[in-house]
């Protein structure tokens, strides 16, 4: 047995829960510290037969990383930067990172330009001089920074700037797997393609090969489910598979060019429908005000958020830092922009054209926040990121009364063409049912996060229903159910919605293929076709 | 109207300065230049004094020409003018000749009611310069003031923290204070605000402020001199000690003890 196996005790029920604020069970855990033990842990386990939950940051919403029985295999502590090459024909640099690495390490390794290269080979130390001739970037940025690269890779993990960049997914160049059959499998993009739907993998020993699930993606943000296409990389199978073929042990991801500016400008209306127009004209939609600047990011606020907001400023000391919100401001949208021009004036020439756009809609440019340098970028930042603080918050105080009670936020996008739609129906349905909410979110890629704040268990069972409702809907108009956060073991009603029945037993196959004795990582996305205990 | 000065100052965007360690200097290369956080609670406050009882606000800054692009975002958030200190006699200036040629330049301005500072800049952190400049000046002066109380044509009325509890102090104007960031929350600028400040100059004054071969300006008035800078290291040890081993150590220090009574 090996010697990192811990029994569980009182001094790990931490480890039995997640940001979902859901509470499993284990009768073991281990906090591997290099890959061999993460290797000896997953072998050992095998060989028991017995349930293995993977665990990073523990700062998933939808409870990927909660046991139900077995083992728990935290690579919180497997968390070297094991070493970087630079590309000089796609200008990008290449960083191999272990699961257990935070966002907030890498990015802050990456921006100090400061690495503990002990572990690094020699070509390694050489492609750092390189790195450090220039400024880097990795883009993905979930909101939550204490986020592990390995959870983000599992959940394919979005950010404001998903917008401009894509998802976590693009940014994944190589993968070092743990197969459910106990070899290890090293897969980089570009190597392995499925023919059709059809697939084959060569393993150490072994070939995995099979049927992909047939059902069609919608073209929306999408984080629901495996993901599957014709001719798909098969590295992609991996990512957002939320842990269910195997367990990742080593990353390359894939860092882009610093653009030289960053601009951010947080601008308020007088009421939801000419925030929704303002939206709308930065995407380019609006033909009498053409805006052809693609932003990073664009982030949504409504006034009860804002309320939200207003109400923490003036309660609580850790948000008094937030810059005083008129009484006119209802609604708020954020938006960034980057800049790549060797123009001083780059920048200043476009806020004021989108000073423009803002008058235009119905704003007033007069009532915006400009931040145009990293300071006060992430002041901006903060208020954003105050938001989803504010409402788990206020919940965790309603908790107290009834622990029962949990945050409803729904994680949902649809095409273009319903955000007004999708804006009315949330609306509409939420004040019918007198429910408490906050809206936030992605409103780029109509990605809005309402957040149902219940005050008793009738209002938690009112906002139960409306999500379902909300889920068949977007679905209905191509929408997905999970856009970010994935289906976990909270939503996996939601992932049938989805893809039907048909769809979820066409990934049960596909799990079945790697992990027949559905040992890893089981009961996140459905329910393995063989539980064992 | 009240006429309110704010002094603001040009620093490396880091609270992290990195330091060479080979000429121990601070390296600005690659780090972006911001207004000295702390200025930017004296601007709010002189912003917040005008948006109450109307006042006009002229921010100073001695510095490179760059600086002048600094100048026009506070002239961004509704300073009404900035006027910018840049000679290259005013340069290697320490905090003494700094204070001198700010009240210099303050003097060509005119007239004066009220001097805002921040507490203090990032990249020096000496919080001298304030009250160099109030006694080259010839005015009273507060340091870390977190509230006015009260403001008129005539007086001040400020509070600030101390060890004991709270100062709440009065002083005949004009008059200068520096300001902690329990003031006030700082605003960002507007767009309309950026859009108004391009098309504001920011004023420009240069040696002739002094008298021909002043030497209380640049290096030559800069007494202060840097025998070393250098990166305090912290020098205190964990060490785990098992029962037995802490029982002995406990033993030794109360030993110590008892020698030393």
């Amino acid at each position: 047995m090996p010697n990192i196996l811990r029994q569980m005790g009182d001094q790990y029920a931490e480890y039995l829960k997640d940001e979902s604020r859901s509470i499993g069970e284990a009768d073991s855990i281990s906090f591997a510290k290099t890959q061999a033990e993460a290797l000896e842990v997953v072998r050992n386990c095998l060989a028991k037969e017995e349930k293995i939950t993977v665990q990073g940051g523990r700062t998933g919403l939808a409870a990927s990383a909660v046991p139900h029985g077995g083992h728990i295999l935290n690579l919180s502590r497997l968390n070297h930067i094991l070493g970087m090459r630079y590309d000089r024909s796609r200008d990008n640099f290449f960083v191999t990172v272990e699961p257990g690495v935070l966002l907030s390490q890498l990015r802050k390794a990456v921006s100090d330009k400061s690495f503990d290269i002990k572990l690094w080979n020699d070509k390694s130390v050489q492609a750092l001089g390189i790195f450090r001739a220039a400024e880097w970037f990795f883009t993905p940025d979930p909101t939550e920074t204490s986020a592990t690269i390995g959870g983000m890779v599992s959940c394919n993990a979005s950010g404001a700037r998903t917008f401009l960049f894509g998802p976590t997914r693009n940014y994944i160049e190589a993968l070092r797997v743990i197969l459910p059959n106990g070899e290890v499998l090293d897969i980089r993009r570009g190597k392995n393609f499925a023919k059709g739907r059809k697939f084959k993998l060569k393993t150490e020993n072994d070939e995995i090969n099979g049927d992909l699930p047939v059902y069609n993606m919608p073209e929306v943000k999408n984080a629901a489910g495996y993901f599957v296409r014709d001719n798909m990389d098969l590295i992609d199978l991996f990512i957002g598979a939320e842990g269910s073929l195997g367990v990742i042990t080593q990353i390359e991801v894939r860092l882009i060019r610093l653009p030289k500016a960053m601009w951010g400008v947080t601008a308020f209306f007088p009421n939801e429908l000419s925030a929704l127009e303002y939206v709308k004209a930065l995407r380019n939609e609006n033909k009498k005000c053409p805006w052809l600047h693609r932003p990073a990011a664009i982030e949504f606020f409504n006034c009860r958020a804002l309320d939200l907001l207003r109400s923490q400023k003036a309660n609580n000391p850790a948000f008094a830092q937030i810059q005083e919100l008129k009484s006119q401001y209802h609604t708020a949208v954020y938006a960034e922009f980057h800049g790549n021009s060797v123009q001083e004036d780059e920048m200043p020439v476009l806020i004021g054209g989108l000073g423009d756009v803002i008058n235009f809609v119905g704003g007033d440019e007069a009532n915006t926040w400009v931040a145009n340098n990293q300071r006060d970028l992430e002041k901006l930042q903060f208020f954003r990121h105050a938001m989803p603080e504010s409402a788990n918050m206020l919940i965790d105080q309603r908790r107290k009364i009834d622990p029962t009670l949990t945050k409803l936020g729904t994680d949902m996008s649809v095409p273009d063409q319903y955000l007004n739609a999708v804006m009315e129906m949330y609306n509409r349905d939420l004040s019918a049912a007198n429910l408490e909410n906050v809206i936030f979110g992605h409103i780029g890629n109509n990605h809005l996060h309402v957040n149902i704040l219940p005050r008793n268990k009738a209002d938690y069972l009112k906002g139960k229903e409306l999500y379902l409702k909300w889920a068949q809907t977007n679905v209905a108009n191509g929408g997905s159910v999970a856009a970010e956060h994935g289906i976990g073991k909270l939503k996996t009603n939601m992932l049938e919605v989805m893809y039907g029945k048909s769809g979820i037993e066409e990934m049960r196959r596909l799990k079945a293929l790697f992990d027949p004795n559905g040992l890893i990582n089981s009961g996140n996305m459905f329910i393995a076709s063989k539980e064992v205990k | 109207m009240i006429k309110i000065i704010v002094c603001t100052k040009q620093v490396p965007a880091t609270n992290e300065v990195k330091m060479d360690p080979v000429t121990n200097t601070i390296i600005r290369e690659g780090v972006e230049a911001i207004c000295n956080p702390f200025d930017t609670y004296a601007v709010e406050e002189a912003l917040r004094i005008k948006e109450r009882l109307g006042a006009q606000i002229t921010a100073v800054s001695m510095g490179i020409p760059s600086v002048a692009a600094m100048l026009k975002e506070v002239v961004a958030l509704g300073v009404d003018e900035a006027v910018l200190l840049t000679d290259r006699s005013f340069a290697g200036a320490d905090t003494l000749a700094t204070a001198y040629t700010l009240a210099k330049g303050i003097g060509k301005i005119g007239e004066f009611d009220l001097i805002i500072c921040g507490k203090q800049a990032t990249d020096g952190d000496t919080a001298q310069v304030g009250p160099s400049l109030a006694e080259t000046l010839g005015i009273p002066h507060l340091t870390d003031v977190g509230e006015i109380k009260d403001l008129n044509g005539k007086k001040i009325i400020c509070r600030r923290m101390t060890d004991d509890g709270y100062d709440e102090i009065e002083m005949d104007l004009p008059c200068l204070i520096t300001v902690t960031k329990e003031i006030n929350t700082p605003r960002l600028p507007s767009i309309l605000g950026i859009k108004n400040a391009s098309n504001q100059k920011i004023g420009k004054l240069g040696s002739d402020i002094c008298e021909e071969n002043d030497t209380h300006i640049g290096l030559s008035g800069s007494p202060t001199q840097v025998v070393k800078t250098f990166i305090p290291t912290s020098a205190v040890e964990c060490q785990f000690l098992s029962l037995n081993a802490l029982a002995d150590k406990l033993r030794e220090l109360s030993n110590m003890e008892e020698e030393g009574n």
